[in-house]
């Protein structure tokens, strides 16, 4: 179980993710969304068009294993890449949250954030980032 | 495939007025692994290169499922830009004649090698700029296709 700090939360519902998917022989495929509904602590729920369902559908059913790293200058500035498990219903696809990592350059590149208690977790974001989710 | 002026403009270090990209790799079990890059530059029209520095996951991915995926991520501007092909990494050790998917290493590296001392990233702000930059060798990607990723046109060929 992966708990989403709410710096996270702020960045996923605010910019949505570059979702990336992989069929049965690991060739990818990547989606693309502008924002997130944040359902709980380890669940967020993206609303995908048509030809975004279609895109990915197969993949998902050969391969519900998804990664995440969200989208426009949550790119630079909010350097997580999340890593869960997805499920279609519809145009929604709704992915419960395995594995949580920094990707902030250097060092800390590949930290694993969700075996950190949260509050370790919001110490180790307030002491790097001055913000706490995408600007308006 | 040939990529246009337009795309190889975008396609460069963002310090130099370029973007950032994400790099989707996926390992033999399936599993895909997303990472934003920040140095990134094409050669000769039809390769994008990206600083490969000490880049874990992704080096694992690479060398045992070649495939690679590029999305633009930032600034976008409507640049909703897929970049697929076969990926490898390219670093210093290689024969000095040795070519991968007609792309020699040695004048590769001769060329980008040195990122920091060829495009040094001065435009991006102390806090998320990496501490050092230390280059192992090079992300190569030949372009293979360019498709959208926008809600309404993901996948078609552009």
């Amino acid at each position: 179980m992966a708990i989403l700090s709410p710096r996270m939360k702020n960045w996923l519902a605010g910019l949505g993710g570059h979702i990336a998917t992989a069929d049965k022989k690991g060739i990818p495929l990547v989606v693309v969304t502008t924002s997130a509904e944040i359902l709980n602590d380890e669940n967020v729920r993206f609303s995908l068009s048509t030809q975004q369902v279609d895109y990915i559908k197969n993949n998902i059913e050969e391969n519900p294993i998804v990664a995440i790293g969200i989208g426009g200058i949550g790119s630079i500035r909010a350097a997580y890449q999340f890593k869960g498990i997805a499920k279609l219903e519809s145009n929604q696809l709704s992915v419960n949250i395995t594995e949580i990592y920094s990707t902030k350059p250097g060092p800390e590149a590949g930290l694993r954030l969700d075996i950190l208690p949260l509050e370790s977790v919001i110490k180790f974001e307030e002491t790097r980032w001055k913000d706490n989710g995408p600007p308006k | 495939m040939k990529l246009n002026s337009e795309i190889k403009k975008a396609l460069k270090t963002v310090g130099a007025g370029g973007s950032v990209v994400y790099l989707t790799t996926v390992s033999k079990e399936g599993i895909p692994n997303i990472v934003g890059e920040r140095f990134v530059s094409v050669f000769r029209d039809e390769y994008i290169f990206i600083a490969e520095m000490f880049a874990q996951k992704t080096r694992v991915n690479i060398n045992e499922n070649p495939h690679g995926v590029i999305t633009m991520a930032h600034p976008l501007r409507g640049r909703t830009w897929t970049f697929t092909g076969p990926i490898t990494i390219l670093q210093e050790g290689y024969p000095d004649d040795y070519v991968w998917e007609g792309l020699n290493a040695s004048e590769a590296l001769d060329e980008w090698g040195n990122w920091a001392l060829k495009e040094p990233p001065s435009e991006v702000p102390p806090d998320i700029r990496p501490p050092a930059l230390v280059q192992r060798g090079i992300i190569a990607l030949k372009v293979e296709s360019v498709t959208s990723f926008a809600p309404d046109a993901v996948g078609k060929s552009l």
